[in-house]
């Protein structure tokens, strides 16, 4: 089993409420664009955060970026005091976010989402459109490039009245 | 090769019409047949593919760093670093 796939199982194991977002999003939408990470905007109920501490520590979870010797302790309190973070973990890179730019929580994204069977996990995966606005609100070079063809794909749903298979 | 079939619908994404978000994409530099031949799979199917793509991207890039470490490439010519 690959990253991807280990990221999401991991989530589902774990019982984490979260959607995907970003480029597995991207992809399940039928992107082409290539990601390395899961990305998935998490709920911040306290009982959440609980599994989801517990979900990255049993991957080794540290700040992507930061130096070794950086002290910090991922317990479910991490979450409570900042909203996002990205992780290195035994499985690869996951970002977690309390929000979504443009977008909203946890609940504004569950909102405009759907469940689809990833590797025979449950995951719900944000709307195109949300996925756009969230683009669109970054601003970042890597969410523009990925936009014009976002835009294509809805544009031809909305004009051939083809929904997701 | 068989010349790929169109629907349609997939032509919207093959031959946009100016002005659309599908012509703004390919003048952008998108490959639509990529995006129609995601547009034929399950959304389960899409990110499988992803996911396969990118392990191999790793082992390409575990393959490359392994023949820098030995100071050649496989064509046996020093690797540039």
């Amino acid at each position: 089993m690959a990253e991807l796939a280990q990221g999401l199982k991991l989530f589902a194991d774990f019982k984490v409420d979260c959607v995907v977002i970003c480029g597995v999003a991207g992809g399940a939408r039928g992107s082409s664009q290539v990601t390395y990470d899961v990305d998935v905007c998490y709920s911040r109920d306290s009982d959440n955060l609980v599994r989801l501490a517990d979900a990255l520590r049993s991957v080794n979870a540290t700040l992507r970026g930061a130096p070794k010797d950086l002290p910090f302790l991922l317990d479910e309190e991490t979450p409570r005091h900042e909203l996002n973070f990205t992780f290195d973990t035994d499985i690869g890179s996951i970002d977690i976010l309390g929000e979504v730019q443009g977008v909203g929580n946890y609940e504004e994204c569950l909102k405009d989402s759907n469940e689809f069977e990833l590797f025979d996990i449950p995951c719900r995966v944000i709307s195109l459109e949300k996925l756009i606005t969230a683009k669109r609100s970054a601003g970042r070079p890597r969410d523009l490039l990925a936009l014009p063809e976002l835009e294509a794909i809805l544009e031809h749903q909305r004009k051939t009245g083809i929904e997701e298979p | 090769m068989d010349k790929l079939e169109y629907t349609e619908a997939e032509r919207w994404l093959i031959e946009p019409k100016p002005g659309t978000a599908a012509a703004r994409a390919r003048d952008f530099g998108v490959d639509l047949s990529l995006t129609v031949s995601n547009l034929r799979m399950t959304p389960a199917e899409r990110v499988k593919r992803l996911d396969d793509f990118q392990h191999e991207m790793r082992r390409l890039r575990q393959a490359v760093l392994l023949a820098k470490q030995n100071g050649r490439t496989r064509s046996g010519t020093k690797a540039v670093r």
